[in-house]
């Protein structure tokens, strides 16, 4: 298994610098190369407009976007170990449309004064923390252990809830927001600023890595609960640590872009097939092939009916069809 | 101040919200002895077993091992020193049965340059050499127990803490696993539905009803046809080390004991 990390970690770190470069070169603006190449290098000949596309909008861009699907996808590796369910993510549990429908709220409602002061990051947070106790309150049986698919369907339940609560305060209130509605309902990374990416990179990377440091702990927690426990890992303070850590990223997420779907699900089960479970090597992995899927994606959002832009959730629901079929297939029932 | 036991269990009580499952359990295993927990479903031997392996917080009483309370230990330190097999449901995607064993290592961080010849001694004794790559989510149940058994056996604890180990073994592995512990002189405490096993193994065993202990002793004492009558509603005695069974014993006596 390390030896086959030790060739794939690489491989996937290049796959990444190639799809971030390819995301800062094209975009729904055709720029020529002797430009792009006068851009990146500063040079006094740049074309200023150009210029101003590459350096204040493609490149924060990408940088969000990577850090985003490297965030989401720790996060739904964390879920779906924390409770041992393949079918756990921050998507399909209703974290993101909680998150963005406390973002809608509080831009629409909230005095301008009062969203700067708490931040959209920490009101999304509040969003996605109230949606993720929802799910776990509905999925509780007393006494029973917790069904995946009941999980699931709590999670589609509360998903909904506040999908539809966002799509109506859009309706209703008058948005003076940052993003259209789209953005908030299906992700978008359209307008990603500078100042939105520091606070993102500290959090994806210092959770990633203090994750790192449990690796053994996450791996004893696969076995079962009480199997971690006879191990002597204090199974109910990781969990409240997964807890937190995912609420957060996907606040921070849902802030800067939106509704990410599918991405917290599917790439930790593509890297699982890669490399194993883990987590040592399956969290590097899993975070560095997140963030090379979104920017990928992201890039063809762009491109593909240039220039008009797609909504991230668009392409992202299509490609996760068929292997979220997959994954459902293979769900065992709680015994 | 030492023990001349490694484990000792004084007026525990468990509950779990407000029901009592175990109630004012007192035993002591001494070093190197095999201590068997019998008992009809419910009788609570499971959950002592668990509070053993810091599942559950006992409500009242003490827990020591070698003479040390279980609340000095750090549960790292603890579960180097009672390590148990439990019946848990795991998410074993992208798992090996090599995995599984070494995970046991590296969360109780045993010194590395035994961690190979630890973890392939044990998939052996396990019978699990040659399916040690294998996807652990594809393995049968017995399987399945063998690689947690193994994981326990690489780790090697001093004090054995074993709930229904021959769960989904065939009897090659319930004998040969059982004889490997034994062999290794650990203490071990046990529970058992296997009386044959029970009587084959234990040193010693306690009997449980309704969370208490109700008789102990050696085997063969406590499993005599009066008990076996009450507590396991069944007409039987032991001829030798063999259970000879006539049959259940009516629901009509069923009652009465209720």
């Amino acid at each position: 298994m390390p030896a086959r990390f030790s060739l794939l970690f690489p491989a996937a770190l290049v796959a990444m610098v190639l799809a971030a470069v390819a995301g800062v070169l094209w975009g729904t603006a055709d720029i020529g190369w002797a430009d792009r190449l006068a851009i990146l290098s500063r040079s006094e000949e740049a074309p200023r407009g150009l210029s101003l596309i590459v350096w204040q909008w493609r490149i924060p861009r990408v940088l969000a976007v990577g850090l985003i699907g490297a965030g989401l996808s720790l996060a739904g590796a964390l879920m779906q170990t924390a409770l041992r369910n393949p079918m756990a993510d921050p998507y399909l549990m209703g974290l993101s449309s909680g998150a963005s429908a406390a973002a809608v709220a509080a831009i629409i409602w909230l005095p301008a004064a009062v969203t700067d002061r708490l931040g959209v990051p920490l009101i999304a947070f509040l969003g996605a923390a109230a949606a993720f106790a929802l799910t776990m309150g509905l999925s509780q049986r007393r006494g029973q252990p917790m069904d995946p698919l009941i999980v699931v369907l709590a999670g589609v339940a509360v998903s909904l809830m506040f999908q539809s609560l966002t799509a109506f305060f859009l309706y209703i209130g008058d948005p003076h927001a940052t993003r259209n509605a789209m953005g908030w309902l299906m992700g978008t990374a359209a307008g990603t600023e500078w100042q939105e990416v520091p606070l993102l990179a500290v959090a994806v990377v210092a959770l990633g890595l203090v994750f790192l440091t449990q690796a053994n702990a996450l791996d004893a927690t696969l076995l079962g609960e009480e199997r971690a426990q006879a191990l002597g890992i204090r199974t109910a303070r990781l969990r409240a640590m997964i807890f937190v850590a995912t609420v957060l990223l996907t606040g921070l997420a849902v802030a800067v872009a939106g509704i990410v779907g599918f991405v917290g699900l599917i790439v930790p089960h593509m890297a699982r097939l890669l490399v194993g479970a883990r987590h040592r090597v399956l969290l590097p992995i899993t975070m560095v092939l997140g963030a090379t899927v979104l920017i990928a994606v992201d890039l063809m959002c762009r491109v593909l009916l240039a220039p008009e832009e797609l909504p991230l959730g668009v392409l992202l629901a299509l490609f996760a069809a068929p292997p979220f079929i997959i994954i459902l297939r293979g769900l065992r029932r709680a015994v | 101040m030492p023990s001349e036991f490694a484990l000792e269990i004084d007026n525990l009580t468990v509950e779990i919200a407000g029901a009592a499952y175990v109630r004012d359990v007192s035993l002591a295993v001494p070093e190197g002895q095999i201590h068997g927990l019998l008992g009809p479903n419910g009788a609570g031997k499971t959950t002592l077993l668990r509070s053993l392996y810091r599942a559950v917080a006992p409500t009242a009483g003490q827990i020591r091992a070698q003479g040390r309370a279980i609340g000095d230990h750090a549960h790292h330190e603890w579960a180097r020193k009672l390590g148990a097999l439990v019946q848990s449901a795991g998410l074993l995607d992208g798992l090996t049965p090599r995995d599984i064993v070494e995970i046991g290592l590296s969360v109780l961080e045993l010194p590395h340059g035994e961690f190979d010849r630890r973890r392939q001694d044990a998939l052996e004794l396990a019978g699990l050499a040659d399916k040690q790559d294998q996807p652990a989510g594809k393995l049968s149940g017995g399987e399945l127990q063998r690689c947690y058994f193994a994981q326990l056996l690489a780790c090697d604890p001093e004090i054995y803490v074993l709930d229904e180990p021959t769960n989904h073994l065939d009897l090659h592995y319930q004998l040969a696993l059982l004889d490997e512990v034994r062999r290794r002189g650990r203490t071990v405490l046990m529970t058992m539905h296997d009386l044959n096993l029970a009587v084959r193994y234990c040193d010693h065993v306690y009997l449980m009803a309704g969370g208490r202990i109700v008789e102990h002793g050696r085997p063969l004492e406590v499993l005599n046809r009066q008990n076996l009558m009450t507590h396991y509603l069944v007409d039987g005695q032991f001829h030798g080390n063999v259970l000879s069974i006539t049959g259940p014993i009516h629901q009509q006596s069923q009652r009465r004991r209720a």
